[in-house]
């Protein structure tokens, strides 16, 4: 019984430890095959470079072709057009008043938090000490962290004209108001809700910007009881300025993306005072599904993405010449 | 003097938390109308004190597609963050280590990708989906998001594996570890920071994502924003309870994500390319 079992389990031991040094011999000539050689990092990068090719050059490459053809999903087959649709597309009205409300938000929405989020970051400087720092920061970051979709929810109960919080509010002053249905107030009202979502996005960029303030070149300088206005000068803007330029240029670029916010909560109206050019692109090939015409116009966001990117990097990189960040 | 000091001291913290209520206050909002009854929502003059109520998540949970949004969203948002992360490492690390002829090319398309408004990346998407009948379909859109996540996860892990000297990979070597040894022992542990930022912030890239699913998912594969769109009315009205009820469950997680990783917040809302002390 007992040479039995020992029988049994020493048996495959031995045999099983034969194979798995032969088994790792193999396993290990394999592993290391590609150590020198120049596959490798190709290999490495192959995963990355399928998805991009068959998620992005592919449909990006077909796209290009789509913008020089008059394509409508229900009509028929693709016709040959040449640069017909950005032609039609720089002569139409509807696309420059799109982009023009499109600059607006931006440089309202983003000079708004800009200005707040400075001030209010400069204000948070230096509470480390401050009780329950971690909840309170976890308050004030919430809303950019929620989906702009949840963000046009809350704002429509509290915009909602017979119940809602604000227009209750407003009531008490005397004031009839229906933010979202008010062709002077809609623009104004969703922007706010923007601003709101975004300002403790530069509320954190701020904090960082001055978080990158050498601290022994500030104590000098108050050592040395240098003005506060010199020492902004100085000190703080040299250093902070590069974290606080590519935070800006984030919030440009994503605020120009803006859709799901406005999508919601007045679907670009009413009339169309809130429609922004993502709103208006999205418009034109998903419901009238002009998707020739579309792609021209995606084809121009695109490109503009692009430059603003180089923009980013070129500042990037320059900050990272001076070894800020 | 130094009473005075301590007691300024206090006004400038209540002053930081005043600030920090202000802007929960819409959130807050919502979570209170999410234990109000139908008509504590719709009263007039706006209800603060009220009976709390829980029958707005009990009927939650028995509406016929919400746990099938949940969990739409929960699967596709780990699955295609994980497969975006494994990829992406491994591509860190060729970029970081061998620098092959268009890396920085790379790394600018690969940014540039998330500039672009997501309409537009969306329709050539929509036109190759169509085609191919990938609409609607879970690996679908767990690819595409992959595909969307990848960009910022290489970003934030190249910054990390740059970080990580290359004396690791040398010493490593010379004992006799291969080259997938270095990969996975020795730079995976050190990067952990960059992983565990790239995964939260692309999972609530995901999971906060919108307008893809909108147009290239369906009925099967719909997430939970894209329900909230379509499921807003009911019997003519906008549906208050369940959407309360729904916001509330639904923006739990990222708030609990932000109180737990503060820390990675600053490097993920900027695609790793800021990183310092908050």
């Amino acid at each position: 019984m007992q040479a039995d079992t020992t029988d049994s389990s020493s048996i495959p031991i031995y045999v099983g430890a034969q194979q798995s040094t032969a088994w790792r011999r193999t396993l290990a000539r394999l592993t290391h095959a590609l150590d020198n050689s120049r596959l490798f990092p190709a290999l490495l990068i192959a995963p990355v470079m399928i998805f991009f090719i068959v998620w992005n050059v592919i449909p990006t490459l077909w796209m290009i072709g789509l913008s020089f053809y008059k394509y409508t999903l229900m009509l028929g087959n693709p016709r040959f057009i040449g640069t017909d649709n950005f032609i039609s597309l720089m002569n139409d009205a509807q696309v420059w008043a799109a982009l023009g409300r499109t600059f607006t938000w931006v440089v309202l929405g983003v000079g708004i938090q800009t200005v707040l989020g400075v001030l209010l970051g400069y204000l948070f400087w230096g509470s480390r000490d401050m009780p329950g720092r971690r909840l309170a920061l976890t308050l004030l970051f919430a809303p950019m962290i929620l989906t702009p979709i949840a963000a046009g929810v809350f704002f429509r109960l509290i915009y909602e004209p017979t119940f809602g919080v604000a227009p209750f509010l407003f009531r008490q002053l005397g004031m009839e108001v229906n933010f979202l249905n008010d062709r002077n107030l809609a623009f104004v009202s969703v922007l706010v809700v923007d601003i709101w979502m975004w300002t403790p996005f530069m509320i954190l960029i701020t904090l960082a910007a001055l978080g990158s303030v050498p601290r022994a070149e500030l104590e000098a300088a108050e050592i040395d009881r240098i003005p506060w206005l010199k020492r902004m000068r100085y000190i703080v803007l040299p250093n902070a300025k590069f974290i606080l330029m590519l935070g800006i240029l984030l919030r440009t670029i994503d605020s120009f993306k803006t859709l799901d916010l406005v999508y919601l909560m007045t679907q670009g109206g009413p009339g169309n005072v809130t429609d922004l050019i993502a709103l208006l692109l999205r418009r034109k090939a998903f419901e009238a599904f002009d998707l020739g015409w579309s792609s021209a116009l995606a084809i121009i966001l695109l490109l503009s993405a692009i430059a603003f990117t180089s923009i980013y990097l070129y500042i990037l990189n320059m900050s990272r010449r001076q070894e800020v960040i | 003097m130094k009473r005075r000091k301590g007691w300024r001291r206090s006004l400038y913290h209540i002053a930081l938390w005043i600030v920090a209520l202000i802007f929960f206050a819409p959130i807050f909002w919502i979570m209170l109308a999410a234990f109000k009854t139908k008509n504590d929502i719709l009263a007039t003059p706006p209800q603060l004190l009220f009976t709390p109520t829980l029958d707005n998540f009990i009927d939650l949970t028995t509406r016929p597609n919400v746990s099938g949004y949940f969990a739409n969203s929960i699967f596709i948002s780990l699955t295609a963050v994980a497969i975006a992360l494994l990829v992406s490492f491994l591509a860190a690390y060729a970029f970081s280590r061998y620098n092959p002829p268009g890396t920085n090319f790379m790394m600018f398309i690969l940014l540039s990708i998330r500039m672009v408004p997501a309409v537009a990346v969306v329709i050539p998407i929509f036109l190759m989906y169509s085609a191919l009948g990938w609409k609607n379909t879970h690996f679908g859109m767990i690819m595409f998001y992959a595909m969307f996540s990848i960009p910022f996860s290489v970003w934030i892990l190249k910054g990390f594996v740059d970080g990580v000297s290359r004396r690791y990979d040398e010493t490593a070597l010379i004992n006799g570890g291969s080259r997938w040894h270095v990969l996975f022992r020795v730079i995976l542990p050190q990067v952990g920071p960059g992983l565990v930022a790239a995964f939260i912030f692309n999972l609530i890239f995901v999971w906060n994502e919108f307008i893809f699913n909108l147009i290239i998912g369906g009925l099967n594969t719909t997430t939970i924003p894209v329900s909230f769109s379509t499921n807003l009315y009911s019997a003519g009205g906008l549906d208050w309870t369940f959407v309360a009820s729904m916001t509330t469950a639904y923006i739990i997680p990222p708030i609990l994500i932000v109180f737990l990783f503060q820390r990675y917040l600053l490097v993920g809302m900027t695609f790793g390319t800021v990183r310092g002390e908050v």
